[in-house]
């Protein structure tokens, strides 16, 4: 959409955003002209891509290369008893157009990896970290870092969540400021093994959802330089604060990386040394 | 002066606590508060120590904020340190 003006359903649709002056026409405007890009169509990709599409952020993408499988159904609410065996970006994209016909999306039934990651990312105005390993996320922020891409960065393990946001302004930390090095493959267990609670991924995605949305809004404070720590256990929520570090092996004084190309997206996410 | 530990995620299974309190000496750093920890928790060394000092996905946060990496940092009474790990899963 290009026109400023609404038509007579859109006004309806997004009536309660309109009417709202940190919002308005404008806002919408925005939103429908927004370009998101989603990594992973499961237990967070499930709010995000919902409640993005409802938003109407007028293109998602959509990356990840699983079938939906029973064991899914607990917590990643995008699909349902009819999707099992199908890729999920496909039941995902069958969703979105149920919600808001406005939206545009681009199903990428493949993994990100270094090769596929430039097509993919490149010309999102937010990309959406919604994926389940440290190899996908690593290569997230490098690729943002490096790119200057917006990137809303979502995690969960048993009942914690984490959620942050890098602008990627060459200002705020990434990743790698706090985190340099993917813990030794086996360290941190997956939800495979360690379970998850359901409605966690839905708490944390829906932040992250947020945080796109005011993005593209230029609305309120963002993530950047802060960490939040999400405990459903204690129902608590807590801030940490992220500075730049100038070590930082991709956007620190003297990096290490400079491009995806050079890291081996496997074990620690590190450069293989020569 | 007891300072306080705060563990996340896998840190906090390890040490089968999220909060720990070690008593440090008046004017202690961080790494030393944090050998207190874990001298105290076998278990958690095992996950954080590398041989180099600490692994590269821990990090040492001090009220609130992440310390870079820094251990010489000095500590007050009443200080709170965290561990915190990254995790992955969505």
């Amino acid at each position: 959409m290009t026109d400023l003006a609404l038509d007579a359903t859109g006004l309806e649709r997004y009536a309660r955003h309109v009417i709202m002056d940190e919002v308005g026409p404008e806002g919408q405007k925005r939103l429908l002209d927004g370009h998101v890009v989603v990594v992973g169509a499961g237990g967070l990709g499930s709010p995000v891509v919902q409640y993005l599409a409802a938003a109407g952020v007028g293109r998602i993408g959509i990356i990840d290369d699983d079938r939906v499988e029973r064991s899914n159904l607990q917590r990643q609410v995008i699909h349902g008893e009819g999707d099992l065996g199908r890729p999920k970006v496909e039941s995902a994209a069958e969703r979105v157009a149920d919600l808001n016909p406005d939206i545009r999306v681009d199903a990428h039934e493949t993994r990100l990896t270094a090769e596929t990651a430039p097509d993919l990312l490149a010309g999102a105005d937010v990309v959406v970290d919604a994926s389940d390993n440290f190899a996908t996320r690593y290569l997230c922020n490098d690729f943002c870092a490096l790119e200057g891409i917006p990137l809303s960065h979502g995690a969960i393990y048993r009942f914690e969540g984490q959620a942050t946001t890098f602008e990627n302004d060459g200002e705020g930390p990434c990743y790698r400021c706090l985190f340099p090095d993917a813990p030794e493959p086996g360290t941190v267990p997956n939800c495979a093994t360690t379970g998850v609670l359901g409605v966690l991924p839905g708490t944390v995605g829906t932040i992250q959802a947020t945080e796109a949305v005011k993005y593209l809004l230029g609305v309120g404070d963002l993530l950047d330089g802060r960490l939040l720590t999400y405990d459903a256990m204690g129902l608590s929520f807590e801030t940490v604060e992220i500075a730049r570090n100038p070590a930082c092996p991709v956007c620190g004084e003297d990096p290490e990386i400079e491009s995806i190309r050079d890291v081996s997206y496997e074990g620690r996410c590190t450069v293989p040394a020569d | 002066m007891h300072v306080e530990w705060k563990l996340f995620a896998d840190l906090a299974e390890h040490a089968d606590d999220r909060t720990v309190a070690v008593e440090v000496a008046s004017g202690a750093t961080v790494g030393e508060a944090l050998e207190e920890l874990l001298s105290d928790r076998p278990a958690l060394a095992d996950r954080v120590r590398t041989d180099g000092g600490l692994a590269g996905d821990v990090s040492v946060l001090k009220n609130g904020a992440d310390l870079g990496g820094d251990l010489d940092d000095e500590l007050e009474s009443g200080d709170e340190l965290a561990l915190l790990p990254p995790v992955s899963g969505g």
